[in-house]
């Protein structure tokens, strides 16, 4: 089978500023021959103005012009290649006809690539017409106008005839039901014009040049510490470094370029050549709308599920306190704790039964603690300070891990990695430690999150039929320390019954603690097949 | 009722096999063939007695879904390709390609599922059609369609009547009688020369106080070798009315037509444990259903048993029988037929094609003389 297409990056190298005329003119250019529509002087170009979508849904429409419509884009001038037109394309399509900060809020997961992410629409019948074959977020990350969303519908059966005859559609009347009630919910629900976007046309975007504090965490690797340092190029571009190092004490170092669309999706691409480490890596961000923040994911290009999840603070000066780490403590017991922030000074502030010991090392981006907590110290999550800055929440004494949850509790995993096929997908956990709170009852409001800790683990049959099958045996095996599932390689395995591929349904177990006290928590990973089609949305 | 299903069908397979005798008039004995399609775009004719591909005629086009209906002389094999939009008249004789329904045409993208027919005389075709406008900026979906061709229209043939029809319609039969039944949400059965169909077998209709909603996954026109036209359902069976999902066993049952006498029966066939793609009825054994994917499984019908359940070496989409019902053939998925003893289920061999995948193709079994 041949290697599923390489979707191209959201930012190339910088590209020479387009005034809005020009873009135009390269619209018309490129899309003209099969969507001009001179009998509307409104919306010159038939579909493209009646639409608004995220940038990777920009993407994923040109990138259907070119394989199903046989769109060779090209630039008049000859000055930019078949790639930059696309680019070129995209920043004009997203700035003109993206989203508002607002009308992505809680779909973000599938911009970030959070594959786990389960995302079921409360109207079950829209979930099964609409969200049986990609996700909710697919669509909600889209405005039209109603003739639009019914041209949608239509392409969706004249291109996919199966549509109809799949689980989910031969059980109704897939199209009428699509064209009679999903339609005008989806023209009310995500219309073309809103005052969220009319908001955001008018609103002054945020430059994003300057040095960022950058925290965040990687399961397998750790809370993450860095500093990131954007400078402006040309077009909404700039050019970044990104330096830091995970709790684990393993550094990052990164450089590369990224592009804001729509004035405040950051898409960063990045490289770690020093390293060794070839792989590309794709920052997708949201930058707050003043411009002090920088909220989201980066992961390998060719591995979404190896993302570290970030969030970046403008350092300006201002005494802030991002983040501890770790940014939990048990009672009675003494540890290291590194506190981040920019411009800290003065003394660290950690409340009743905790006493600083000793002040490890520290200089304005972090404070590195060495802190007992008495027996009887408070437990709960509490307030952090140094100096002016303070976070509330920012640590949680505890007394017992009581409980620990599998994250995510489940998961996909899928076989690879073989010459001529996907890259595997791995399976990433974190155990995360709760209390059952004062009531002693697991799952109430008063359990306390104490946070990711470090656990044993191991993997075993989800069922019988797994058991039968002997799934753990071919499916591919757990790292006991950081809990990363390495799938075995696809392909049909002959050790097998029939010959079956290395699939499987597996318990992944934390185990938290030891003998006696040790605390366990599960969760599903179904390893499966290769997806032979990743588009940027899901 | 069984025991009347029973004989008809012993009666219309009897009349079938004497057919090809008759007409030629020569002293060879009918023996049993097979028509399969497989890739990249080919059909062939196998000799099931011999074991032996006797020939392998090209198509054009791209492969897909390869179902296949065979002229009522057995002559001529009709293929559906070209990713689901043309169907070939193929002699298997000559390999000469003596019919072809283009269907797409201009702007209109025309595809059919694996839903056309011969018609009983052999001189008409039938095809579902579910077309598409394909304008220069958007695609619009047109209303379904049953197309008639004149088979004698030869390499230009165009539809000579078209009616409007349901929509979903995935597999069509022609009874005896010549009437057509189409296989869609439910079973319709269409007067051809005048287009006017009516429901004859309710399936995602049915209303049953005691069953869920039935799923019907049929792609393959299967059951001619024993006069029937045959779909597998599948569907929860609850303890009573009441419908509690803890008492709820998944069931497989079966929609049958019989084609010489126009009968729909319906009712389960047993527990479902394993998926199953497609199946029929065992020539002159009425009560026994075989089906097949990863397993073969047989069926005791009056008891709603599985009789016996044999793992295959790999899927096989399709199903068909010897004429006297006593090998099973599969067939579909790669590009082998395999061949299994339909009393013990123990494996007799295989039968392996030229080329690749058969995929979702359907291979017709059926006496002629040679
Ligand atoms: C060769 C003809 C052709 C060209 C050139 C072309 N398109 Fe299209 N476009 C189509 C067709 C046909 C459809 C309808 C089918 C579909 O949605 O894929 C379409 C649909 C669209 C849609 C609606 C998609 C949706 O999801 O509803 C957009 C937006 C679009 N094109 C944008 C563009 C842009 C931007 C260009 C220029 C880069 C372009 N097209 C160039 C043929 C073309
Ligand atoms: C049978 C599977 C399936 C179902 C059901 C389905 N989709 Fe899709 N959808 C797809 C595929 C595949 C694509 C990608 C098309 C492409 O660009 O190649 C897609 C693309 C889309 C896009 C992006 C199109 C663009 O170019 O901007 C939207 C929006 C969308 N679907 C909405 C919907 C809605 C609304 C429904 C329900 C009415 C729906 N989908 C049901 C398979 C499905």
């Amino acid at each position: 089978m041949k290697k599923a297409h390489i979707w191209p990056a959201l930012c190339l190298a910088l590209m020479p500023f387009l005034p809005a005329q020009a873009n135009e003119a390269l619209l018309r250019h490129n899309c003209g021959a099969c969507h001009a529509d001179p009998a509307n002087p409104e919306a010159p170009l038939s579909r493209i103005s009646e639409q608004r979508k995220s940038p990777e849904g920009w993407e994923m429409t040109l990138h259907r012009m070119q394989t199903i419509h046989g769109v060779q884009l090209s630039d008049p001038d000859g000055k930019s290649d078949s790639a930059g037109v696309l680019f070129q394309l995209l920043k004009h399509l997203s700035d003109t006809h993206g989203l508002a900060p607002a009308e992505t809020v809680g779909l973000r997961y599938t911009l970030e690539r959070r594959h786990n992410t389960v995302d079921i629409p409360e109207d079950a019948e829209y979930a099964v017409m609409c969200t049986r074959c990609h996700s909710n977020a697919r669509v909600a990350l889209q405005r039209r106008t109603e003739p639009e969303w019914r041209n949608l519908i239509h392409f969706h059966l004249a291109q996919f005839p199966t549509t109809e005859y799949q689980i989910g559609g031969r059980d109704r009347e897939w199209f009428p039901i699509a064209i009679e009630r999903t339609l005008p919910m989806l023209a009310a629900a995500f219309p073309l014009q809103t005052a969220e976007w009319e908001a955001w046309q008018k609103a002054a975007k945020p430059a994003l040049a300057g040095r960022w504090r950058v925290t965040g965490r990687m399961a397998g690797k750790g809370d993450f510490n860095g500093v990131m340092t954007a400078t402006a190029g040309n077009a909404d571009s700039y050019s970044v470094a990104l330096v830091g190092e995970f709790s684990g004490g393993e550094p990052l170092e990164m450089e590369g370029d990224s592009v804001v669309y729509t004035g405040f999706e950051w898409r960063g691409n990045l490289r770690a050549d020093a390293a060794g480490d070839k792989e590309q890596y794709l920052q997708v961000l949201e930058a707050s709308a003043d411009g002090s923040a920088l909220t989201g994911r980066m992961f390998p290009f060719d591995h979404p599920e190896r993302g570290i999840d970030l969030q970046a603070r403008r350092d300006d000066g201002t005494p802030r306190l991002l983040a501890v780490s770790p940014a939990y403590l048990k009672r009675g017991t003494t540890a290291t704790l590194t506190v981040s922030g920019s411009a800290l000074s003065g003394a660290p502030l950690l409340g009743a039964g905790l006493t600083v010991n000793r002040i490890v090392s520290r200089d304005a981006d972090r404070v590195v603690l060495e802190v007992t907590a008495a027996a009887d110290a408070p437990t709960g999550a509490r307030t952090i300070g140094v100096g002016k800055a303070s976070l509330p929440a920012a640590l949680t004494v505890f007394s017992t891990v009581e409980r620990v949850e599998v994250s995510p509790a489940y998961t996909v995993g899928r076989v690879g990695g073989k010459e001529g096929s996907q890259p595997e997908v791995q399976g990433r956990f974190e155990a995360i430690a709760w209390t059952n709170g004062p009531d002693g009852t697991p799952g109430t409001a008063d359990d306390l999150r104490i946070g990711p800790v470090k656990a044993q683990w191991s993997v075993a049959p989800w069922n019988e039929k797994a058991a039968k099958d002997r799934d753990i045996e071919f499916a591919g095996s757990i790292d006991k320390d950081s809990g990363i599932f390495a799938p075995a390689a696809a392909g049909p395995n002959p050790a097998r019954k029939q010959s079956t591929n290395n699939a499987g349904n597996l318990k992944v177990i934390a185990t938290v603690g030891e003998g006696e006290s040790a605390v366990r928590g599960e969760g599903q990973l179904l390893v499966t097949v290769q997806r032979w089609i990743n588009p940027p949305l899901w | 009722m069984r025991k009347h299903l029973h004989r008809y069908s012993r009666l219309g397979v009897a009349a079938l096999a004497m057919l090809p005798l008759l007409l030629a008039g020569c002293a060879t004995a009918p023996r049993d063939y097979m028509a399969i399609a497989n890739r990249p775009n080919q059909v062939s004719l196998i000799d099931l007695e011999d074991r032996k591909v006797l020939r392998t005629c090209p198509l054009p086009g791209r492969f897909g879904a390869g179902t296949l209906q065979m002229s009522p002389d057995k002559r001529t094999a009709y293929v559906l390709t070209n990713q689901f939009e043309n169907i070939y008249g193929v002699d298997l004789d000559t390999c000469e390609i003596t019919f072809s329904a283009i269907q797409s045409e201009g702007n209109t993208r025309i595809k059919t599922t694996a839903a056309f027919a011969v018609s009983q005389d052999g001189t008409e075709l039938y095809v579902h059609q579910n077309p598409s406008l394909l304008l220069r900026d958007r695609y619009e979906v047109q209303e379904p369609r049953l197309a008639v061709y004149r088979i004698a229209d030869g390499l230009k043939a165009k539809p000579v009547r078209t009616y409007s029809a349901p929509r979903q319609v995935i597999v069509m039969q022609t009874g005896n009688d010549g009437t057509l039944y189409l296989g869609g949400s439910d079973i319709y059965a269409m007067d051809a020369a005048t287009g006017k169909y009516t429901l004859k077998l309710a399936s995602r209709s049915r209303q049953e106080p005691r069953y869920s909603q039935r799923d019907v996954l049929s792609i393959w026109p299967l059951g001619q070798q024993s006069g029937e036209f045959i779909r597998m359902y599948t569907a929860q069976r609850f303890a009573d009315e009441t419908r509690k999902p803890e008492t709820a066993e998944l069931m497989w049952g079966y929609e049958r037509i019989d084609l010489a006498t126009g009968e729909a029966t319906t009712g389960d066939f047993g527990p479902l444990d394993v998926v199953l793609f497609s199946g029929m009825t065992r020539p002159h054994h009425p009560n026994e259903m075989f089906g097949a994917l990863s397993q073969l499984q047989k069926f005791d019908i009056a008891k709603q048993q599985l009789v016996k359940s044999v793992d295959l070496g790999h899927s096989y989409y399709c199903v068909n029988f010897s004429s006297d019902g006593s090998k099973v053939y599969l067939a579909g998925t790669y590009n082998d037929i395999a061949i299994y003893d339909a009393d013990t289920l123990e494996k007799l061999g295989n039968i392996q094609l030229p080329g690749g995948d058969q995929s979702l193709a359907t291979a017709q079994v059926f006496p002629r003389t040679p």
